[in-house]
């Protein structure tokens, strides 16, 4: 209703978020080059609190990006680099038999997820057991061994990687994971300008020297300041419904949903693109989350989330080409233009 | 939305006018259509089946007005709401969410941001009624159509209608006739029945008889009105007879033999025709007496009050006559016969043209007079016969007797009832039976 919700935030708060946040994506540049789509999607997804699963070719920079965001946020940062025979207790944490003062006793050894800022590389060479290890800790926070629970620091934020044309002894992720994922990001290659751009500023490829552009209580505000970022009704509505018409059983749902998809999203995959809209917009400056936002970030949100049909893989479609299509088919307000008015196209 | 600046309130307003008229014409057609299609095959039906109908028609042009009432009411019970204009207002200005955001929040801190200023920028969207409206142009041409065909009337109805109109033209003369107290109570009871036999007679079957029996009847009709006018003009003349007789014969007793039974005569027959019926009382009685005064003083009197009382009766009955004349189905003006040698012919029978063609050939026999010029009456003289009439109007005392067995028309009168007269009234119209008779005499 008109005048009853919180008050917006304030034109300088935004101005101040957005120059910070600024700051932030122009240093990752300056590391990333071409990247922008890419760069924007991972700072998003950071400034919502949620873990980002990178997904590309080797060598492509995914490792790069994640150290390059270690480095300006000032955060702990831990690498793990999985592999076949890595346990659930190298990335948890175990117990030890230790002596002290005389008496022998199990001491508790943080493993490597007690970080701020966690890269899993190649994720998917571990083994679903392995795998499975992270999901208390993505979704709670937390970790919990030998019956003992311990929260891990925050922000805690996990940045994966894992390359899709290896299949040779990966295991791919289960969906209960990959749902863990605010966003899936697909990074793509350079084109020929860019990779002259390298050849010409990097001697080796070893990205320039970074500083720290945010400090952890920096990011403490950028959070508190995405939180404030408004959810005007009409979009809510918008992504309730796009989550909605991912079901092949819904009513609405368009036809490529219905013909390669055999699971729809989750509820999560709702809440993800209204915490991922949030942060893309403070990156963009404005005090509520647009319908522009939530078809930005539709696609990285969703896709992962879709259980496609052995047709689709067939037919050459993915999650993100049915994300587009569901993107196309259902209209961003609900009850639209009488048939007899019409626009040639919206301002975008 | 007043918490919104003015010039953003301006444009919602401007576009939630838009939507409101646009979700009208969203409306209307699907109320419109069927209903101008079921008014169309209304008007189909009753153009059809239901002649009784056919004056109330053009009111089905008023369905789509009906419908459009139907429409406003189906578009004010689901109108669009503030916030779907204001989404649909969001929506149009490239999806930026602040519009929504401050419909919502009503927070005036972003009202003079950049960001405000691009969010309020929007093109209303345009109206394009003919993708809805197109359906409703073929409704609306099969409506038309079907108010445009001509009424179709079911044999009962045509009957019935006919059978009035041959009717009315003679109640219309009956009442005229009463109304000018030309015809007694037994004739009035009679020509009645007449007319009612040959209404129901037209009712049950239309053909040339229930016409050529109309016509007989209204012949009959001015033939009596005829010789009610001869009978006066007749009484008239004796009178002026017997006046000047009785003056010649000065201020004796002697009264002119002659001229007093001729005058009596035409009195009788004057009487008996029932014209003395509306006469001024006193002469009235003075003719029952059956004596005609002898005293010059009362002599000029009495013919004074005669004389003003035939006057009038022979205007009341020439007024009649007249009327009855007019209400014939056939009117010779609308066929000009001969003398025309334009473009559309030369007026003889049988050469084309559009006013001779071969129809109207057999109704006229070449360059007579108009019929209507024929039957004129016309006073004959003392003691004439009348030549075009089989019926004289009365027999004068003094006037010859024609011979029953050489005269033509006393043979015709002779055989008159016979069947073979009844046969050749019958398939010709009255109105012709003169002519056919003079073609033949020739």
């Amino acid at each position: 209703m008109p005048g009853d919700a919180q008050p917006l935030v304030t034109p300088e708060r935004i101005a101040d978020g957005q120059a910070r946040v600024a700051k932030l994506v122009a240093a990752l540049r300056t590391v990333i080059l071409g990247k922008e789509q890419t760069i924007d999607e991972v700072v998003a997804a950071l400034l919502a609190r949620g873990h980002v699963l990178l997904e590309g070719l080797p060598g492509l920079g995914k490792t790069e990006l994640v150290k390059a965001l270690s480095r300006l946020l000032s955060l702990d940062f831990r690498r793990i680099q999985f592999t076949p025979d890595l346990l659930p207790t190298d990335i948890t944490g175990s117990h030890i038999l230790q002596e002290r003062d005389g008496y022998k006793a199990l001491v508790f050894h943080p493993g490597p997820v007690f970080t701020n800022l966690l890269l899993a590389d190649e994720i998917n060479r571990a083994s679903p057991k392995t795998q499975a290890a992270l999901l208390e800790a993505m979704q709670e926070r937390r970790v919990t061994t030998f019956g003992e629970t311990r929260a891990l620091p925050s922000p805690f934020f996990v940045l994966a990687t894992q390359n899709p044309i290896e299949l040779e002894g990966t295991y791919p992720l289960p969906e209960a994971q990959l749902d863990r994922f605010m966003f899936k990001v697909d990074v793509a290659g350079v084109d020929q300008a860019v990779l002259e751009e390298i050849l010409v500023t990097r001697v080796h490829g070893e990205p320039p020297p970074l500083e720290p552009v945010l400090a952890a209580s920096d990011l403490g505000d950028l959070f508190a300041l995405v939180d404030a970022i408004h959810m005007p009704r009409g979009v809510a509505n918008y992504i309730a419904r796009l989550v909605a018409a991912s079901h092949p059983s819904a009513a609405d749902a368009p036809e490529a949903v219905k013909t390669f998809v055999k699971y729809g999203s989750s509820p999560r995959a709702a809440i993800s693109i209204g915490a991922a809209a949030r942060g893309l917009a403070l990156v963009r400056g404005k005090p509520n989350v647009g319908f522009d936002e939530v078809r930005r970030v539709a696609a990285p949100a969703m896709a992962h989330r879709l259980v496609l049909d052995y047709s689709a893989r067939l037919d050459g479609w993915d999650g993100r080409r049915v994300v587009a299509a569901l993107v196309t088919a259902i209209p961003e307000i609900e009850r639209g233009l009488p048939q007899t008015l019409s626009v040639d196209s919206p301002a975008r | 939305m007043d918490e919104q600046p003015v010039s953003i309130e301006r444009s919602v307003r401007r576009l939630s006018r838009r939507l409101t008229f646009g979700l009208f014409l969203d409306v209307w057609p699907t109320w419109a259509v069927p209903a101008v299609l079921g008014a169309g095959v209304t008007a189909l039906a009753c153009r059809l089946f239901v002649p009784a109908a056919a004056p109330y028609l053009p009111w089905l042009w008023l369905t789509p007005v009906v419908a459009a009432l139907a429409a406003c009411l189906a578009c004010w019970r689901r109108p669009y709401q503030p916030a779907e204009v204001v989404a649909i207002a969001d929506w149009l200005a490239g999806g930026h969410g602040l519009l929504l955001t401050l419909h919502e929040t009503a927070d005036p801190a972003w009202h003079t941001s950049p960001l405000h200023e691009r969010s309020s920028r929007f093109t209303l969207p345009r109206l394009r009624p003919w993708r809805r409206l197109a359906p409703l142009v073929p409704a609306v041409a099969f409506l038309a159509a079907a108010l445009w065909l001509p009424q179709r009337r079911p044999a009962w109805a045509t009957n019935t209608v006919l059978a009035e109109d041959i009717a009315a033209n003679l109640t219309t003369t009956l009442a005229e006739l009463k109304q000018q107290a030309l015809v007694t109570p037994e004739e009035e009871k009679k020509l009645e029945e007449e007319i009612q036999r040959i209404r129901q007679g037209a009712e049950e079957r239309v053909d040339a008889t229930s016409w050529e029996a109309a016509d007989s009847l209204r012949e009959r009709l001015v033939s009596d009105l005829a010789a009610k006018q001869d009978a006066l003009s007749w009484t008239e003349a004796s009178l002026a007879r017997y006046a000047a007789a009785v003056e010649a014969a000065g201020s004796g007793d002697a009264q002119p033999e002659a001229q007093s039974a001729e005058l009596a005569a035409a009195l009788e027959k004057l009487a008996k025709s029932g014209l003395l019926a509306t006469a001024p009382p006193e002469l009235q009685r003075m003719l029952k007496s059956g004596k005609l005064p002898s005293d010059p003083a009362a002599l000029r009197e009495m013919a004074a009050s005669l004389s003003k009382f035939l006057g009038d009766a022979k205007g009341r009955v020439g007024d009649v006559a007249r009327l009855g004349k007019e209400f014939g189905r056939f009117d010779p003006s609308e066929f000009p016969l001969g003398g025309d040698s334009g473009p559309d012919g030369d007026g003889i029978p049988g050469n084309g043209g559009v006013n001779r063609g071969r129809a109207d050939a057999e109704l006229t026999w070449g360059k007579e007079s108009l019929p209507i010029d024929r039957f004129k009456s016309q006073p004959l003289p003392q003691g004439a016969g009348r030549p075009d009439d089989w019926t004289p109007v009365v027999e004068l005392p003094g006037a010859p007797r024609e011979s029953a067995v050489t005269s033509t028309a006393a043979a015709a009168r002779h055989y008159g009832p016979s069947s073979g007269q009844a046969a050749w009234r019958r398939t010709l119209a009255p109105r012709h039976q003169s002519a056919v008779k003079k073609y033949f005499a020739k």
